[in-house]
Parts: structure tokens; sequence; C-alpha cells
């Protein structure tokens, strides 16, 4: 026999048969039930913490510490006050993020719904229209087109360097970098903890090279608690990243 | 409300529970529509015992590499599926829709609620306390003025007697005087008039010593010392005797 | 399927071990210097923690085009 692994090809770790509506446009998978705990789970978080009390428990401390966090660890960061009015914009994706990213530790799921492109890209051309419309109304069109292409105080002779470069780098790259930055680290993510729990399970025999069984059990142990942290730092910078260029998109200044 | 709550946490179970129960991919052994290597495997197996060239040997090599080309051209992970960017995109904007119609505001309203009576209790206490400073340094006023008031009346009370004791003194004093003025007066008056009637009885007497010196015709010594005697007598004799 | 078979996946999974150098070696740069910078201003930390995250975000992004590229040249 060959001493090697039998290991499922890559594309088939996050390929998910529909087992509803087959044959239509809306067929659900567990990729799609992942969205749906999302949802669920987003909107439970603030029903329970909507209670109203005086000292705040459970569901609610979250909701209220996590309103607070958006608020002051992103959005104070990265727009200030003027840019409170996306609070609620950038909870929904931080939070509808989380819930889809969380989902790849926990177990009998252990798929992030992230990890498809198909939600990533659909944030990441949100978020663009978003921004843009965002600055269109800010400074009208032509305005904003003015100042997201032509850095201020750039000489007339560069301009036709620097004005690709600006066009290719606000409206091509940002979207982009935005979805591959956040479905590569989840897909990522999976194909680590897939294969350390493929490689523990090749070992799980009564072969003399089981004894190399604690390696692998204690690094999927050990990804796990990574993911965790990876889970809420993607949400967290997807978030960050979108207040940003909302910002630079509605911004006077440079 | 708990209704809410309660129909939210049986659909996320429900939803769990499909989940938990969808075929897992990526495991060993299984894997979408039927590509995984163990069936590749098994149908590398039926080959065994077959000699090469036979048309069933043949049949078998096909079907294997069919399964392992399916394998191999599964859908690039580079594509979205349609199905999932439908589904995505309708949670996203139905989370999206929720949060700024609902959560978001109702989480923001409890924050400020609570800020604002944290700050409405705290004014309260405040202003509790300084109420309770106000009546404290009233009622301390009040003892304050009720010890002067007593000190006051002490005080008037001692000056009271203070004054009495002097007119009391003062009185004793006066009528001391008058009664020791008067009796120096009754004196006084009794000497007068005890003068003005030894000096009439002197005159009487020295009318009588006149009378008696010039019916005996005496000499001058025998006058003075007539007269002399006269006066000794008169001196010596008991008050009495000057009325007689 | 064999790991570190030289095939084009082979070919392709050392593309992304070489493309992952440079943004590891800019990774590690970027948080040492933020890590001096919160150690040096204390009170600024906040604003230099959003800030690094932001520059991770962005250097990140060419590993993560990396691993992109990966699949892509795997299909």
């Amino acid at each position: 026999m060959i001493f090697g692994l039998e290991f499922p090809p890559l594309s088939h770790i996050v390929d998910w048969p529909v087992f509803l509506f087959e044959d239509t446009a809306f067929g659900i998978n567990k990729v799609v039930l992942v969205y749906f705990a999302a949802i669920i789970l987003t909107v439970l978080v603030f029903v329970l913490g909507n209670q109203r009390k005086l000292v705040p428990t459970g569901a609610q401390n979250l909701a209220e510490s996590s309103v607070n966090f958006i608020e002051d660890g992103i959005i104070m960061q990265s727009m200030g006050p003027r840019g409170l009015k996306w609070a609620p914009l950038l909870t929904a994706m931080f939070f509808f993020i989380f819930f889809n990213n969380i989902f790849e530790v926990i177990p009998g799921v252990q798929m992030p719904g992230t990890a498809r492109i198909a939600l990533p890209m659909f944030l990441a051309i949100f978020v663009w229209f978003v921004f843009n419309i965002a600055g269109m109304i800010e400074h009208g069109p032509i305005g904003y087109l003015k100042h997201s292409l032509i850095p201020p105080g750039v000489p007339v002779g560069l301009l036709p360097i620097i004005v690709p470069i600006e066009f290719v780098s606000n409206f091509l790259v940002r979207p982009f970098s935005l979805m591959v930055r956040l479905f590569a680290n989840l897909l990522a993510g999976h194909i680590l903890l897939v294969t350390f729990a493929v490689l523990t399970a090749a070992l799980w025999t009564t072969e003399w090279y089981a004894v190399f069984l604690p390696l692998p059990l204690f690094a999927v142990i050990f990804f796990v608690a990574f993911e965790i942290l990876v889970s809420f730092l993607q949400a967290y910078v997807f978030t960050l990243l979108t207040a940003v260029y909302i910002d630079s998109a509605t911004s006077h200044e440079h | 409300m708990r209704r809410i709550t309660r129909l939210l946490l049986i659909a996320a179970l429900g939803v769990a529970a499909l989940v938990g129960t969808a075929a897992p991919a990526g495991a060993v052994g299984e894997s979408v529509e039927g590509c995984t290597i163990e069936a590749v495997q098994e149908m590398l197996e039926g080959k065994e015992g077959l000699e090469p060239g036979t048309p069933e040997y043949e049949a078998i090599s096909e079907e294997t590499e069919e399964a392992v080309a399916d394998c191999i051209e599964a859908p690039n992970v580079l594509l979205p599926e349609i199905n999932e960017v439908i589904w995505g995109g309708i949670g996203f904007l139905v989370v999206l829709f929720f949060m700024m119609k609902f959560g978001f505001p109702a989480a923001k309203k409890a924050m400020t609620d609570r800020t604002a009576k944290i700050q409405g209790d705290l004014d309260a206490a405040e202003q509790a306390k300084a109420d309770a400073e106000a009546v404290k340094a009233d009622y301390e006023s009040k003892v304050a003025e009720a010890k002067a008031e007593a000190g006051r009346i002490i005080e008037e009370a001692r000056q009271d007697a203070d004054r009495l004791r002097a007119d009391q003194q003062a009185r004793l004093n006066e009528e001391l005087t008058a009664a020791r003025t008067q009796a120096q007066a009754d004196i006084d008056a009794a000497k007068g008039q005890a003068m003005s009637e030894l000096r009439g009885e002197v005159a009487t007497i020295a009318i009588g010593a006149a009378e008696s010196v010039v019916g005996a015709n005496l000499d001058r010594d025998a006058q003075t010392r007539l007269i002399e005697d006269y006066i000794n007598r008169v001196q010596a004799a008991p008050s009495g005797n000057g009325q007689g | 399927m064999i790991l570190a078979e030289i095939t084009d996946t082979g070919l392709a999974a050392l593309t992304y071990g070489i493309g992952a150098l440079g943004p590891g070696i800019g990774i590690g740069y970027l948080v040492g210097q933020a890590v001096q910078a919160m150690a040096r201003q204390p009170e600024a930390a906040g604003m230099v923690r959003t800030t690094m995250f932001l520059g991770i975000a962005f250097v990140e992004a060419l590993a993560l085009i990396g691993f992109v590229v990966f699949f892509l040249g795997q299909a």
C-alpha cells in the first residue's frame, strides 16, 4: 500500500448537496441552513437582549456590550462621531458574519457559511454599493468621482498615472480584497481543521503509528481555539474596513 | 415577548437539528455525489482477479476513470452557487432590516434610558442629600438659637438678680443714711434745744448770780470765785438740774 | 489523492508558500512596530490597535490572494 493519506479533493470539502428545492434557484443546502441559523441567532440576541432591565444580564449584556463595541471600538476609531448613523448597518454586518463564521467550530455543523464565496461576494458587493452611493449623496456624482480619483496636491502631469491607480484601488481592489479576505480566511481555517481531523481519524488505529495520534489531536484542539479567534477577527476586520471605506467616501478632507 | 423568544428558540433548534443531520462532507469515506476515494478503491478492487484486456476489466477501468474525473472536476470553490448568493443576500437583508428597525434602536434606547435613569437617580440622591443637609443646618441653627436664648435668659436673670441686689443694697444704704441723718438731726435738734435751754438757764442763773453778787457786794476776787463756783456747780450739776 | 506530488496542484501549493513569505514578514514587522508604539504610548493603544488591524488586513490580503491563486491553479 501507499503510505499516504486518503484526503478528499479540496473542492469537495466545502461542496454541499442541495437537498430541498433541488431544481430551482432557491435550493437549500447545509450552507443555507447555516445562514438561517446565523439570522436566527442574531435576531435572538437582540430580542432576548431587549429586556430593559436596569442591571443587564445574559443576552441583554451581550447585546448592549456589542452595541458599545460597534460604536466605540469600530465607528469612533475609524469614522468619528459623524459615523454613528451607520451603527445599525455595521452591527447587522458584524453579527451576521460572526455567527456565520463561528459555525466553523460548532460541533455537528463545522461549516462556516462564509467559507463559500457566495456570501462574502454578496456582502462585498453590497458594501461597494453602500460606500459609493453614500459618497455620491455626500459629494454629488461628479464631485464623488473627483474626490475618490484625484488625491489633493498631485501635479497635473502625474494625473494620467494616478487616476487609473486610484480607480483600480478604490473601485476594484476594495470589494475584491474584502471578499477574498473573508472567504479565504474561513476556507483556509476550514481546510486546516479538516486536514487535522482527517489525520487524527487516520491515526485512530491499532497500528504502531498510532503513537503519533496526539500530535494532530492537539493541533485540532489548538486550531479550534485559533479559529474562534479568526472568526471574531474577520467579522471585526470586515466591519472595520466597511466603516473605513464609507468614511473615506464621505469625508471632506483627505 | 416570551412567546416570540420560544418560537425563535424552537426555530433555532430545528435549524441546528437539520444542519446536524445533513451529510458531513470532507470526512473520510463520505463525500458528495458518490465521489469518494473509497468508492474508487472499491471499483479498483473489483478489477482484482480479472485478466487485463477482458471486457469486464475495461468496463471497470472506464467506470473508475469517469469517477475519478468526476471527483477532480468538482465545481471550483471560487465560483459562487446561485442559491447560496440568493439565500445569503436575503438573509443579510433580513438581518439588516431587523437591526435597523428593531434590534439596534431597542438596544440603544435601553442603554440611553438606563443612562438617563441612573443619572436621574444620582441627581435625586444628590437632591435628597442636599435636602437632608439643609434640614440638618436648620436644626443646628435652631439648636444654636435655643442655646443662645437660654444663655441670654440666664444672663438676664443674673443681671436682674444683680440689679435687684444692687437696688436693695442702695435702698438699704439710703435708709441707713436717712436713719443716720434723722438721728443726727434729732441729736442736733436736741442739742440745739438743750443749748438754747441751757443758754436761757445760764442767763437766768447769771442774772441770779448777778443779783446775788450785786446783793452781797462782794469784791472782785469774791465775784470771780463766785461766778466760777457757779459755773462749776452748773457744770457738775446733773442735767436735770438745768431746768431747776 | 497523495499530497506533495509534483503536479499542478503541488506547484500551486508551492506558489502559495512562496506568496505567503512576504506577507508573513510584513505582518511580523507591522505587529512588532505596533507593540512598540503601544508600549511607548499606552494611552494611544486603542488607535494603534485599530490601525494595526487595518494594516494586517491589507497585508494579509496578499497572502490570501496567493491562497486563491492556489485554487485557480488547481482548476
